[in-house]
């Protein structure tokens, strides 16, 4: 490409500039002609930053009533503006020149976020009953990983498959206990401070867990045999790994379980009575208390399950959790705290994050290093934009 | 009537001078620079406990400033030749200058939603840190210079007791100011307090930077005292064993955080491994699960913490007898 | 408030007090009786010195043991894996010394630290060992970041350290009296594998690697001697330890065009399996294309576990091939097998014979004195688990300007064979030599993937 570098740094630096005008100059615009500023900023912030005064001119001057469209459509601009940006400055690289391949690591990353889906969908449950973010969540799924390790070991004909189940009920038979012991005085207006305590505690417990594991079980490397004996299989432009693909259906299967659970029994009608109003549950006769055991029961049951579904797919060691626990808060605050299709979202738009970031980033020899990097930085970013999440409601 | 000496005052004379000589009960290098890790930890506890305890503000990020310190410190050192002194301004301010941008972008942010941005935050330095080993050297680390050549470990032992007395007694006063008040009131109530008139912005962040500041001062002087700075200092481990001294000692008391991470500090050091009659045991990871385990029950029963109940109770003893020789003084006047 | 601060100031006093009067580690056995005393030297400043002298155990009944430190990894973020084959192979051979009749008649006695991995850890623990426990060498270590940091504080107090995991070239190069070193240096690793690709004609590679001291250090030293061999290299890929999912980034591999004829992998410990796993899943090495070199972590029984579709995966092996064990080998990778159930790795062979090069040295010497245990160890001579041991440049026989410095105090002879599996879940015993070709079990350099020899 033959443009100058003068005209780049410009090019680079007129989109931030703008987009900072853009955020803090059309909310102003609104609140002055009387108008609702809700999503004025936003709006703004992509607006400025895609076409600069070109789109913020027209906005200032028609205040359009910003729906839902408006903010959708001008994301989309900006992604597209920042793809063009990204081709022009890397021309070489596999993610400009090379269909397949995007189409290999989409494809890559959706599994994944299945996968990862699972564990967040349980962290969210336990935080809209609760209103409790579990900081033991990792070493569940960690737990969840051994014990179906160990009973391979006896049952060593078996498919893997069998381990979940089994993996679920003992992580949900842990979570329970744990909630009994050291989460339901919380609610009981025992402990004062309880916000601070319960982050505490569940980070306490979580410490336990990991290097009890550690000390039991040694830090040599354990995995189960694969549910599938295949290495990988081509589908048209894609490669896709049997093992993984098991493991998201599994993920699917039990999303999808969890979501009628919910909706349609009378536990879940307990549960979302709960979640919304734990007084006026208590009065209609649903007992605040054995719902929230439930409720942390069912999310760490949802974490072992998920751990007992990866151990055939990849090598456990005892401290696996903290990755995955990192990963799943972050899914989560994506999602919308509590909101578990929120957090299926998460969970494919973190897949996609990683997966992506890893094969585009221009410099191969550290896109894969900073492969859990990436998530987070769409994390800090979304915190501090809008600390409901992408899916979550407005406060 | 002959006022009375203080006892309290002559105690704190006896001991100042049996700290200042210490070292010489010491002897060796390596037991004075485990004294001196305790202090560094303890100055980490007790201001993650003016941070969490006083403040309310949940962070994970103590470890990555004090790396920050460090790391600043250490390539200025490596990189322009800069003194140890200079390093350590810098390293100071620069952790100063983060904790400022983390306040100001956390002030919208809940309890729960700061630790998890803190701990995002952590994760990327250290990530960071590792892959950019051409200016950062990765996990081998980046080397710095003793404070001052010829420094001995007993000269290291005296610059980590002055650093927590200093931190410690500053800690103190802002907790006893009309600062302290406010930050206090905020954490019941923000609205409330910011009704009653108190910059609740202003004091929020400025909490955060001023606990930034300590830690970074700490991690700059320590690692110079250490040698090396590497990215697994901002492990989540170190950042869980920090917070749980902080809780074992009392969260809510800045002198029961400082003396928890000193005991467990000495204690996790001194329980490795234990001869015992022959029978040798090996504690390794266990010791971590019991260090779990006494965080969980400290929580749930003992919310102040292991240590500062005891010590409450020590000084309302030693009030309780002032008080009743006082009720008896005006009765002896009388007679 | 000031009340407690004045609390504090006496809790820390006590506390000091304490540590100052009990040993971190109580002994069971007599102590061994450590000499302190303090000189005031005077210069301009007066600068206060402290001076601890280990007693030197002439007289018989003083010290009733002769102890040496073993350093290695027990706990994250070290390789456990490797500290703890590393502290069993070590306890071994101080327990075939003993029965052997100890050394200088009194029985030796190892205390093993724990390094964990971290540079400033091996700094505190070398300390404690040398100064509390009053060793009289130190031996092993499996990270070179740590033995860095090791080796400064050997220098310091003039106590010999002997290396027996620690790769970096650096470790050696600082040319200081007190380290020596049996394992190779990385560039020895490398200089051999560089030969193999060039040898069975590979045009193109590519290396993944951990983002560590080892990885960071492996991919300078392969690049340098595969570009000297004529092969292409590709930009390293660097991997954070802890990552579970590889497969973007392989796919960046799998989009080459032509694809690499070999992907050299320089991850440790069980980062690796996922990598190699995810890399057979995917068809992508080793093939007939590719050519796939495993980290010599494959040689652990894990490694199926991890990898079941695996065979022809090549590795690099430190030490001696099965086939050629000795009498030594044998008899250690007996009780390591009863033990770990899975060959001795290079790590725990060196360990052993750490031991017994210490032994030897201090019984040669007559004495556990620094200088003339120094002088002991570069005179050694001596056939153990790993061959026969001695060090070329030494004291009287300086490095020349033409050989690299970390030959210094560096044994010059340790085997580098690349190994090849051919069917699944081979033991390394079972798996072909392969190069170099003295060595060679099935008479080729390269079984072709999908064939048996």
């Amino acid at each position: 490409m033959g443009l100058h570098p003068t005209v780049i740094v410009w090019g680079l630096l007129a989109g931030p500039i703008w987009g900072l005008i853009g955020a803090w100059g059309l909310p102003r615009v609104y609140r002055q002609k009387g108008l609702g500023a809700s999503g004025a900023g936003t709006v703004g912030a992509l607006a400025g930053f895609v076409a600069g005064p070109l789109l913020l001119a027209p906005l200032w001057y028609f205040t359009p009533e910003l729906t839902r469209r408006w903010s959708v459509g001008v994301a989309a601009l900006a992604a597209l503006e920042l793809y063009t940006l990204f081709a022009i400055l890397y021309p070489d690289n596999l993610c400009v020149t090379n269909r397949d391949y995007v189409l290999n690591q989409v494809a890559s990353g959706l599994t994944i976020g299945f996968i990862y889906a699972l564990m967040a969908v349980g962290l969210t449950l336990i935080y809209s009953v609760q209103g409790v973010i579990s900081f033991a969540h990792g070493q569940f799924y960690m737990v969840g990983g051994y014990v179906s390790y160990y009973l391979l070991q006896l049952l060593t004909d078996f498919n893997p498959i069998i381990g979940v189940p089994v993996a679920g009920l003992a992580t949900l038979i842990i979570g329970m206990a744990f909630e009994r012991t050291f989460l339901r005085p919380m609610h009981l207006g025992q402990i004062e401070r309880a916000g601070e305590y319960a982050i505490l505690v569940t980070f306490g417990f979580g410490f336990f867990l990991e290097y009890t594991t550690l000390a039991a079980v040694g830090p040599f490397s354990q995995k189960t045999g694969p549910f599938i004996n295949a290495g990988s299989f081509v589908l048209g432009p894609l490669r896709l790994l049997p093992n993984r693909l098991v493991a998201a259906a599994v993920g699917i299967g039990l999303i999808l379980a969890l979501l009628y659970l919910i909706r349609y029994t009378w536990l879940g009608k307990g549960l979302r009575a709960v979640s919304q109003d734990k007084q006026a549950a208590a009065v209609s006769g649903v007992n605040p208390l054995t719902m929230n055991t439930l409720a942390f029961g069912i999310g760490t049951m949802l974490a072992g399950m998920s751990g007992a579904t990866l151990i055939p797919v990849f090598t456990w060691v005892p401290w696996v959790g903290a990755t995955a626990a990192v990963r799943s808060f972050v899914i989560i605050v994506l999602g919308g705290l509590g909101a578990i299709p929120g957090a299926l979202f998460g969970g494919l738009i973190i897949g996609l994050v990683q997966a992506l970031g890893a094969g585009c980033y221009p410099d191969p020899s550290k896109g894969a290093a900073y492969k859990e990097a990436f998530g987070l930085v769409i994390f800090a970013l979304v915190l501090l934009w809008r600390p409901t999440g992408l899916f979550g409601r407005e406060q | 009537m002959m006022r009375r000496i203080d006892r309290r005052w002559v105690a704190t004379g006896i001991l100042v001078v049996l700290l200042l000589v210490a070292p010489s009960f010491l002897k060796s290098s390596y037991r004075l620079s485990v004294v001196t890790g305790g202090f560094f930890y303890a100055i980490l506890a007790a201001s993650w406990a003016l941070l969490s305890g006083l403040a309310g503000q949940f962070s994970f990020a103590h470890m990555a400033l004090t790396g920050i310190g460090a790391y600043t410190a250490a390539l200025l050192g490596r990189d322009l030749g800069t003194s140890p002194v200079t390093g350590i301004i810098v390293g100071t301010l620069m952790a100063g200058l983060v904790g400022l941008i983390i306040g100001t972008l956390c002030l919208r942010l809940r309890a729960a939603y700061l630790a998890l941005f803190t701990i995002a935050f952590s994760e990327i330095l250290r990530i960071a840190l590792l892959t950019e080993f051409q200016y950062t050297e990765g996990s081998n680390g980046v080397q710095l210079a003793s404070l001052y050549p010829g420094i001995t470990a007993r000269g290291e032992y005296y610059v980590m007791l002055a650093l927590l007395m200093g931190t410690l007694g500053l800690m103190y006063w802002l907790a006893g100011s009309r600062f302290g008040l406010f930050v206090r009131a905020m954490r019941e109530d923000e609205e409330a307090a910011a009704a009653m008139g108190v910059n609740v912005v202003r004091y929020k962040v400025l909490v955060f930077v001023i606990t930034s500041l300590i830690v970074g001062l700490c991690g700059s002087v320590f690692y110079h005292q250490v040698g090396i700075i590497t990215p697994n200092t901002m492990q989540l481990l170190q950042m869980a064993l920090v917070i749980a001294y902080a809780v074992i000692g009392g969260i809510e008391s800045l002198f029961g955080a400082a003396l928890g991470a000193f005991l467990s500090r000495i204690g996790l050091e001194m329980l490795r491994e234990i001869n015992i009659l022959g029978l040798h045991i090996k504690f390794g990871a266990w010791r971590y699960a019991a260090f779990g385990l006494l965080l969980m029950f400290t929580l749930r029963f003992a919310q102040n913490g292991l240590l500062y109940p005891i010590i409450n109770r020590f000084f309302q003893q030693q009030v309780r007898e002032e008080t009743v020789a006082k009720r008896k003084e005006p009765a002896e006047v009388q007679a | 408030m000031r009340q407690k601060i004045q609390l504090f100031v006496l809790l820390i006093a006590v506390l000091t007090i304490t540590v100052a009067c009990s040993q971190p580690t109580p002994q069971v056995v007599e102590k061994e009786k450590i000499v302190e005393q303090t000189v005031v030297v005077e210069k301009e400043v007066e600068v206060e010195k402290e001076v601890v002298v280990t007693a030197t155990p002439a007289p018989a009944g003083e010290a009733a043991t002769i102890r040496i430190g073993g350093l290695g990894p027990l706990s994250a973020p070290g390789t456990v894996v490797g500290g703890i084959a590393m502290q069993f192979a070590m306890n071994l051979a101080v327990q075939d010394i003993n029965e052997a009749g100890g050394v200088l008649g009194k029985p030796m006695e190892l205390i093993f630290a724990d390094t964990e991995g971290l540079p400033e850890r091996g700094t505190s623990v070398a300390e404690r060992l040398i100064q509390e426990n009053g060793v009289v060498a130190l031996a092993g270590e499996y990270h070179s970041a740590v033995g860095r940091t090791i080796a400064e504080v050997a220098h310091e107090e003039h106590i010999p350290v002997l290396f027996s995991e620690t790769w970096g070239d650096f470790i050696t190069e600082t040319g200081y009296p007190e380290v020596f070193r049996i394992a190779p240096a990385s560039t020895m690793v490398s200089k051999v594998t560089a030969e193999w690709l060039a040898a069975i004609d590979v045009e193109t590679a590519v290396i993944i690697a951990e983002n560590t001291d080892f990885g960071i250090g492996a991919v300078e030293s392969d690049t340098k001697f595969m570009e000297e061999a004529g092969i292409t290299v590709a930009e390293p890929i660097f991997v954070e330890l802890g990552t579970q999912d590889f497969q973007p980034i392989l796919a960046r591999i799998q989009a080459m065009d032509p694809l690499p004829d070999a992907i050299r992998m320089n991850v440790t410990g069980e980062n690796s399996y996922n990598v190699e796993r995810q890399m057979t899943d995917l068809g992508l090495a080793p093939t007939e294309e590719t050519v796939g070199i495993a980290n010599q972590v494959a040689i652990q029984s894990e490694f199926w576990e991890s990898v079941p579709n695996g065979e022809h995966w090549t590795f690099t092996l430190v030490g001696l091939p099965p086939s050629l064990y000795n009498e030594t080998t044998e008899r250690v990778a007996t009780a390591y097998r009863g033990q770990f159930d899975t060959q001795p790795p290079s790590y725990a062979l060196e360990a052993y014979d750490t031991m017994w090069i210490l032994a030897d040295a201090i019984e040669r010497a007559g004495t556990t004195e620094p200088d003339a245990l120094i002088k002991a160890i570069e005179e050694t001579d001596i056939d153990l688990a790993q061959g026969r041991y001695y060090f070329e440049y030494t004291s009287d026989n300086p490095v020349p300007d033409d050989v690299p410095a970390f030959m210094w105090h560096q044994w010059p002879d340790p085997a580098v064979l690349m190994l090849q599996y051919f069917e699944k879940n081979q033991g390394p015993a079972d798996a072909a030599v392969i190069w170099p070709p003295t060595y060679q079990t099935h008479g080729t350099s390269y079984i072709t993937p999908g064939t048996t020899p």
